[in-house]
């Protein structure tokens, strides 16, 4: 009987069902695209990346905002020959992005401002390199991962020259020695996503062109690769207590009155972990609003249902059905109502989560539990929205409802 | 059980029901009647005298503001809700003047539907409604709406619920009022036939003729009753 008030009432039934639908779709898709975007991540950090500890130094206030967030450049070439001199450290070399206007193979040039990374040899690994060799220090050298090199009409090959063109109009050129595996980010200071990228070494990149105008050029970045995994904490304590007493860096960080962010990997990305749960939980929170929005949508139109039908509702009570009876038939209708708006709003939210992880570029990961925690969201919000009218109806006098016109 | 009730389907005691709009309303002003069981009985009074409040009261439909009211001997007026309801349903059978059928339901469906509050299967519904139907000459309306029907083809399909539950006590209010003259007598016809068959049958009109069919007529005058006259001894007036 409750399905066929519904059949009976196609247009109410659709648009209820819809605020129902629309809710539960958008739960749906922000956390499969927040599932996936996590997937992703931590997909991306590699066992060796686990052993590194990254380090900059920032003013007090941009702690806690992210790698590289307020870094100033402090660090000397000696202060990284000094740190990897450290117990439990295997190596030690600056970091640091290089702003440029674009990166030119073949008379083309692509127009990039992150692209272009300079770095000590260790960063990339040596079993990272799909083709060729990683670049030598003080060589004019240079490393591409594929979608850099394949960013090209004619892909880029060993042995090709690229041109930079830094931030200014300056241009140098690099030789390709080697193309790493894949594309994806190298250390949580790249980002954590994949994208194009051109690794070259700070001598003398850094050090001969962008610095050229210091006296001393100083890296706003270092990373420092411990021995092994299990050696991580002490190398980060003896880099701090260096960095603290001995380096060149020491005397601008206390002028400026900068701290040293010292972290590993596995804090970077707990620390972003945090921030997209916060963003999630932030965006689960408006999607719930719809379907706050959509339960209202449901009470507002069972309202009306119930008004419409007190004649029926008095009949009924005339032939004897309880209270109970026409409870349970009004909420059986919000129920249904609830199950199918759940289900297709579950199908929309899979294509949704899809669609997003589609346009950006993620792979997608569907956290299955939510989709039962939507359905079962969906179905609670058809209750809870039917309840009161239901309970309105129930209340009915016979008497009154019979009368009513 | 009671002494009062004793065998009677119906028993009133000083039953009152006031309605307060302004200044109070006595639909029902201390009545009091008894109607023995297989009895048909007719109910006559100007509009407003109280005979639908009189039957929704013995219907279990209505509750009075004062005094008892006893069906088969047990006093409905000390029931629950829930209670009455169930009385309602089972032992009582309505037949309103403007039919009160479920618009969307079929006429089987309308028929079979105080079964459903009651939990007997689909198919013993069907079963048990489509031979009401048949009984009532509907036999070939089963699956009709009521918009696809005529007046006296839904008072037909009514008097057909008001019997799937085999009540004990049957009870029409005008069920001829909007019904014209000829399709009245032909559902006046089915109300003999039941009475014939040994049902009790409560009758609100306002057309004598059609009060004639009964044994007893009651007269209610501003929520009183004035007289009960009864038709098959003749000469024997009651004054109350
Ligand atoms: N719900 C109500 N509220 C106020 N007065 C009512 C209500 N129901 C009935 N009445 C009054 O009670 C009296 C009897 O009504 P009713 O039993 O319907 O009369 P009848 O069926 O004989 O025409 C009338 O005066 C009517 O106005
Ligand atoms: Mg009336």
């Amino acid at each position: 009987m409750s399905w066929r008030a519904i059949r009976s009432h196609k247009l109410r039934s659709t648009l209820t069902t819809l605020g129902v639908i629309i809710g539960v779709a958008a739960v749906i898709t922000f956390v499969t695209l927040g599932a996936s975007l996590q997937a992703g991540i931590i997909g991306d950090i590699s066992p060796d990346d686990r052993q590194n500890v990254y380090g900059w130094a920032a003013p007090e206030e941009s702690s806690n905002q992210g790698p590289l967030a307020g870094a100033q450049p402090v660090f000397t070439q000696p202060d990284v020959d000094g740190l990897s001199e450290q117990p439990g450290v295997r190596a030690a070399y600056g970091y640091t992005s290089i702003p440029t206007q674009s990166v030119g193979f073949g008379g083309e040039r692509i127009p990039r401002q992150d692209a272009v990374v300079a770095t000590g040899v260790d960063y990339v690994d040596e079993d990272e390199i799909a083709d060729g060799r990683r670049f030598e220090y003080g060589q004019r050298e240079a490393v591409l991962n594929p979608a850099m090199a394949n960013a090209f009409e004619r892909n880029v090959t060993v042995g090709d020259t690229i041109t930079v063109t830094i931030v200014g109009g300056f241009a140098v050129n690099a030789t390709v020695v080697g193309i790493t595996e894949d594309s994806e980010a190298r250390s949580p200071f790249e980002g954590f996503g994949p994208g194009p990228r051109v690794y070259l070494p700070l001598d003398p990149y850094y050090t001969q062109l962008v610095a050229e105008a210091q006296e001393t050029p100083r890296f706003p970045a270092i990373v420092v690769e411990a021995n092994s995994i299990d050696d991580v904490d002490r190398a980060k304590e003896s880099t701090r207590s260096y960095l603290e007493t001995e380096s060149d860096a020491r005397e601008q960080a206390e002028a400026a009155n900068l701290t040293y962010e010292l972290q590993t990997s596995t804090e970077l990305l707990g620390q972003l972990q945090a921030v997209l749960d916060q963003l999630q939980a932030f965006v689960v929170g408006i999607a719930g609003l719809s379907l706050l929005v959509g339960s209202i949508g449901i009470a507002n139109i069972m309202l009306v249902s119930v008004t419409e039908r007190t004649r029926e509702i008095g009949i009924m009570k005339a032939v004897g059905a309880q209270k109970r009876d026409i409870l349970t038939l009004f909420v059986t209708e919000a129920v249904i109502v609830g199950i199918i708006g759940s289900i297709l709003g579950t199908l929309l939210g899979i294509v949704g989560g899809w669609a997003g992880a589609q346009y950006i570029d993620i792979p997608l990961t569907y956290p299955v539990e939510w989709f039962g925690i939507a359905i079962a969201v969906g179905i609670l919000v058809g209750v809870g929205a039917g309840l009161y009218p239901a309970w309105r109806g129930a209340r009915t006098d016979p008497i009154d409802a019979l009368r009513y016109e | 059980m009671n002494s009062t009730g004793g065998s009677a389907a119906v028993s009133l005691e000083a039953v009152t029901k006031t309605y307060m709009v302004g200044e109070p309303v006595h639909a029902l002003d201390g009545v009091d009647l008894e109607i023995p069981r297989g009895s048909y009985v007719a109910v006559m009074g100007p509009s407003g005298s109280g005979k639908s409040t009189l039957m929704n009261v013995i219907g279990c439909l209505d509750t009075p503001t004062e005094g008892m009211v006893y069906l088969d001997g047990q006093e409905v007026t000390a029931m629950s809700d829930r209670e009455r309801t169930r009385i309602r349903g089972e032992e009582v059978g309505f037949v309103f003047q403007t039919f009160n059928l479920m618009p969307r339901l079929t006429a089987v469906e309308n028929v079979a539907l105080p079964l459903v509050f009651r939990g007997i299967s689909v198919d013993e519904r069907r079963e048990r409604a489509a031979e009401l139907l048949e009984r009532v000459g509907l036999g070939d309306r089963l699956d009709h709406v009521p918009n696809m029907l005529s007046g006296g083809q839904r008072q037909r399909v009514a008097i057909a619920r008001a019997l799937v539950s085999d009540p004990a006590l049957i009870l029409a209010d005008e069920p001829t009022g909007n019904l014209d003259t000829e399709t009245g007598e032909n559902i006046m016809t089915l109300f003999e036939e039941l009475h014939a068959e040994g049902n009790t049958v409560v009758m609100v009109t306002h057309e004598r003729p059609i009060a004639e069919h009964a044994e007893r007529v009651v007269h209610l005058l501003d929520g009183e009753i004035e007289r009960i006259e009864e038709l098959e001894a003749v000469g024997t007036e009651v004054e109350s």
